[in-house]
């Protein structure tokens, strides 16, 4: 029964190539080509400091090295790999979190619906990175922390639009048809409320990935995210503070690198956009 | 792309351009003209003092803009380390060494007027010693039993048992006026300047004391500019917003000065000394191979050069070079990885073993413990870093020697006494240097000081009981046309009042 009833998203589903998309594909890419590179090869051990004291380019470095001679490009291929494995992780747990609590305010009696929009507006006013210290004194600084404090911080976000937009699914005539019809509610979730909101989300999803790749690099920055020696990015830029006059490119490198990766993944939630919503494509 | 993201990326680009004009040198300050000595000298520090009293937890700030410029002691600590005469004009001690008679000057006035007393001395020292003082120095007068005021001019302090540091020690007790009040946010001393303004996260001014006792300031205004950032701060200097920078924390931001004539570069003697220290009591380190093993496997002159470039020095041991029983002790470990791999066999770990490195999360810890990582694995030695606050430092290191081994820095001089003492934090129990520390401070003359502390020193320099990994370097950058200030900053403190501004 509940298959004959359209399902307005997937009406114009006619992928359309999307330049954004395409750039976006190509920029991440290149990040994730580096991380899965850095998996089986390096072009110097992590720790080894025989390199000299930031000697420049060449000579056997790529990229030179940092003040205390390790090869700053292998650096910078285990930071993309820190990046995207907490930039991920966040996105997981905060996707994982955010749909089911959106879910449940979405489906739930009023009171608790509001109870829920409370507790999700307390979560959003608390900076991500207060949580990040709360964890880090709790716990101690590490990658799992970053994780889970990022995490929850993207967590709310998606559970507020999850929220809004089984609300907006739910009061659909096509969920009242399939509800008189008798259709079990694990069966609308699945069939009906989900594939609606997918969309929508994911580009919601690959938005905050964007946050989370540079929150994590803000939380290393200050010392909370990565301990030593794991090098994040945020941990490069913030050693290379100091000698950003006499060697720029350890502070240049890593900074780069995530402006590439964050706009990468920024165009490609704009071309997911684009492919979900062609009315908006034409409209700009 | 959406707009906040264009925004943020903007904001980055905005940063990274601006950190890059940062970079280039405007005009420098002029040098030529004679001195002026109603000159306002600028001075830039990291060291904002907590509050204005230093037995009350003022930390380095309070000492470095205050010390000897706003607050007086009996005796001065000269920057050569050096102690002479200063509000008393000499005393003498009994041929038991347990009396000291002190006797003070007499033309002495504090700021609000009133002359200095033998009770404002009593106070003080009281001050000191009293339950909630926080001094850095309050254990070392430990073994004051009394102190007498027979009249005003004279001070009589009776000793439990013989102190040949006693008058050092006292360089370090601030003379406060006795009936002073709310001394955390204003002051009454007897220096050569009072305190101006203190506006809290910017500046605190001095002002030269038209009653001082003594010869005059060289300037009539000290101005202590605070920053957070070493970076902020030498822009401030390239910009003549200050005059003089009171202590350098990367050698990288130099070259701007070094080349420049309108600076001038100054490399002092600092008494901070960065620590490898292993926790003596617990396995592996309560095993005096294991720690020469591990001194030798790491290779302090890279270190150094990686940190400090071309400045700082190796020390072999907890000694500066400024304490009069200060040797080259660097060869006893020396820097041989095989030395290190035999040393470890004979110990029991031919494979090495694991270890947990508590290190503080702020510069140079965590890059030297990630040098020290590396350094360790190529004696199959794996250190897991643990990076941890000041504040969890205190408690878990300091206080509850819950820790395999840290790193820390020491700064004060004269402080190889604290391997005398097995209960600090390090556990280093020798009961031969227990008890030649405590000989040293009972002896007689500064000569057999000198000789037992040397013993100390050698001792603990042959037990590795903890890896001196360096001495830290004392910069003083200032506009060339700056001159009397001090360059060693010993304890840092910053005597201003020869500064002169031409």
């Amino acid at each position: 029964m509940s298959a004959s009833v359209s399902v307005p998203v997937r009406a114009p589903a006619r992928r359309r190539r999307s330049v954004t998309l395409t750039v976006g594909c190509v920029l991440a890419g290149l990040i994730v080509a580096l991380a899965i590179v850095s998996l089986f090869w390096l072009p110097y051990p992590p720790s080894d400091v025989s390199g000299g004291r930031l000697a420049g380019p060449g000579g056997g470095h790529l990229l030179g090295t940092d003040k205390l001679g390790r090869d700053l490009f292998t650096q910078l291929m285990i930071g993309s790999r820190i990046a995207l494995a907490v930039g991920s992780g966040a996105v997981a747990l905060g996707g994982i979190l955010g749909v089911a609590a959106g879910l449940a305010a979405g489906f739930a009696t009023r009171w608790l619906d509001d109870a829920i929009a409370a507790a999700l507006d307390i979560l959003i006013a608390f900076p991500v990175l207060l949580v990040a210290m709360l964890l880090v004194a709790a716990r101690g600084a590490s990658l799992a922390s970053a994780i889970v404090a990022i995490g929850l911080g993207s967590s709310a976000v998606v559970a507020r639009l999850t929220r809004v937009l089984v609300k907006r699914i739910l009061s659909q005539d096509f969920v009242t048809a399939a509800r008189t019809s008798g259709t079990s509610w694990p069966r609308i979730v699945l069939e009906h409320v989900l594939p609606n909101v997918w969309p929508t989300l994911v580009v919601n999803l690959a938005l905050q990935l964007g946050v989370a790749v540079l929150a994590e690099a803000s939380l290393s920055y200050l010392g909370l995210g990565a301990p030593p020696p794991n090098e994040s990015w945020g941990r490069m830029l913030q050693e290379a503070q100091a000698t950003v006059l006499t060697a720029p490119l350890g502070a240049i490198a890593p900074g780069v690198l995530l402006i590439l990766l964050v706009i990468g993944v920024n165009l490609i939630a704009d071309g997911l956009r684009d492919v979900a919503d062609p009315t908006r494509r034409r409209s700009r | 792309m959406n707009k906040k993201a264009v925004a943020l990326f903007g904001a980055a680009i905005a940063t990274v351009l601006a950190l890059a004009a940062c970079g280039t040198n405007p005009n420098g300050g002029s040098s030529a003209g004679s001195t002026d000595t109603n000159s306002t000298i600028n001075v830039g520090s990291l060291y904002e003092p907590q509050n204005l009293d230093d037995t009350a937890g003022g930390g380095q700030g309070v000492t470095e803009a205050l010390n000897g410029n706003v607050y007086e002691s009996l005796f001065k600590l000269n920057d050569d380390g050096s102690v002479s005469n200063l509000l008393a004009t000499g005393y003498q001690v009994s041929s038991d060494g347990l009396t000291y008679t002190i006797n003070l000057r007499k033309d002495v006035k504090f700021h609000s007027g009133k002359a200095l007393t033998s009770a404002d001395v009593k106070y003080s020292i009281d001050k000191v010693l009293a339950p909630d003082s926080q001094s850095a120095r309050k254990s070392s007068f430990t073994a004051v039993k009394d102190i007498a005021t027979p009249d005003d001019n004279t001070v009589v302090v009776t000793l439990a048992s013989r102190s040949i540091s006693f008058v050092y020690n006292l360089s370090y007790v601030w003379i406060f006026n006795d009936e002073a009040k709310n001394l955390t946010t204003t002051e009454d001393g007897t220096g050569p300047y009072q305190v101006g303004t203190w506006k809290r996260g910017s500046t605190l001014s001095l002002k030269r004391f038209a009653g001082y006792w003594g010869t005059s300031a060289t300037n009539a205004q000290v101005v202590f500019h605070y920053f957070t950032d070493a970076t902020a701060l030498n822009n401030a200097l390239l910009t003549n917003a200050v005059d003089v920078v009171t202590s350098e924390q990367s050698p990288d931001a130099l070259s701007q000065f070094t080349n420049n004539k309108n600076y001038k570069v100054n490399n002092g003697h600092s008494t901070t000394k960065l620590l490898l220290a292993f926790n003596d009591r617990v396995a592996p380190f309560n095993n005096t191979l294991v720690r020469k093993a591990v001194t030798s496997a790491i290779d302090d002159k890279k270190l150094l050069q990686s940190i400090w470039g071309n400045y700082g020095s190796l020390i072999g041991s907890m000694v500066p070079p400024t304490d009069p029983w200060y040797e080259d002790l660097t060869k006893v470990n020396p820097y041989d990885v095989n030395l290190a791999k035999q040393e470890l066999a004979q110990a029991g770990y031919p494979n090495g073993f694991t270890f947990t490195l508590d290190t503080p999360n702020y510069d140079p810890h965590p890059a030297a413990a990630t040098f020290i990582k590396a350094e360790l694995a190529k004696v199959g030695i794996t250190v897991n870093i643990n990076i941890i606050t000041a504040d969890q430092w205190y408690t878990k290191v300091y206080q509850n020697h819950d820790f395999v081994a840290t790193m820390q820095e020491h700064v004060n001089d004269r402080d190889v006494v604290w391997y005398g003492d097995p209960s600090f934090y390090w556990g280093y129990n020798n009961p031969q240097v227990t008890q030649w520390v405590k000989q040293a401070e009972q002896s007689a003359t500064a000569a057999d000081q000198t000789a037992l502390l040397k013993k100390v020193n050698e001792q603990i320099a042959k037990d590795a009981a903890s890896d001196w990994l360096y001495l830290y370097p004392q910069i003083v950058v200032a506009s060339t046309n700056l001159t009397g200030y001090p360059l060693n900053g010993l304890n840092s403190q910053f005597y201003v009042y020869d500064i002169k501004k031409s």
